[in-house]
């Protein structure tokens, strides 16, 4: 695979991780 | 779900991301391929792989971990892998691909085989049991069929050498019958491993009688009767050069 597409895919997997973070962080106390 | 109606703010994060990672690989990429390349560049120079050259660009023109080999010099199958497995051992290297096959190299690679393995293959395997016919017959006894597979699969790699298959008895008897007895004793064993794809040119059945005793035997042990499989002749077994198809 070239390595752009390795790393846009790393930032996609950081876009994902970082937003599981910020779901467990704000996104929990939703009434 | 209360996150999907900011949905916007999704599409900017990942937007962001992507950016980033954009700008990361316009900054860092050569260099970061530039050091991969020394790596894999010293690594060939000591496994001797001179004249390989290790290409770090996809087909299109991308930076690429994972490099192509291409070399003009003729080496073999082994020699190749090695050489790909010193590359992907360095630190950065991802999955290493020859641009194209062997070619002439497996002609020089391979030692010629002995000429006598087959017949001690075979040997070996007659050293402990025997082709057991019924008494006085040529009739095969069902139990050393497994032993007659055994033996076709020990021959199989000989292609191209003649084998001799002989026939022998004890003393017992009038000789003339038992030259005719061992001789029809060897054919079936021969008929046997045709049967089992063996090429038939490549067998050929001989009956010697009580002629033969093994050696260090009183000739009327019961263990003069059997069959032996020697080797006659053997064919080179050097393969030839082929044109292999060019794989991308």
């Amino acid at each position: 695979m070239p390595l752009i597409a390795e790393t846009m895919l790393l930032g996609l997997l950081a876009y994902a991780v970082g937003l599981g973070i910020g779901w467990a962080i704000w996104g929990r106390n939703v009434r | 779900m209360k996150v999907m109606k900011a949905g916007w703010k999704h599409g900017l994060g990942l937007g962001a991301a992507m950016a980033a990672a954009l700008a990361s690989h316009v900054l860092t990429a050569p260099s970061v391929i530039a050091q991969i390349h020394a790596r894999a560049d010293a690594a060939l120079e000591r496994a001797g792989g001179r004249g390989v050259d290790a290409r770090f660009t996809t087909v299109l023109g991308l930076y690429t971990r994972h490099p192509r080999l291409e070399t003009d010099r003729v080496l073999t199958g082994d020699e190749r892998t090695r050489l790909a497995a010193e590359v992907a051992h360095q630190r950065g290297v991802g999955g290493v691909r020859w641009a194209s096959a062997p070619g002439l190299a497996e002609a020089r690679a391979s030692p010629a085989l002995s000429p006598d393995h087959c017949q001690k293959d075979v040997e070996g395997l007659l050293h402990v049991r025997t082709i057991r016919f019924d008494e006085g017959s040529a009739r095969i006894d069902p139990a050393s069929l497994s032993l007659i597979d055994e033996v076709a699969e020990a021959l199989r790699p000989c292609a191209g050498s003649r084998i001799a298959i002989s026939g022998h008895t004890d003393p017992v008897g009038d000789e003339a019958a038992n030259v005719a007895l061992s001789l029809r004793r060897a054919e079936a064993v021969r008929g046997q491993l045709v049967r089992r794809g063996l090429a038939p040119q490549q067998l050929v059945a001989k009956g010697l009688g009580s002629a033969e005793p093994v050696e260090g035997l009183l000739p009327s042990d019961p263990a003069n009767r059997r069959i032996e499989f020697s080797v006659l002749s053997t064919a080179p077994v050097r393969p030839t050069p082929i044109d292999l198809p060019v794989s991308q």
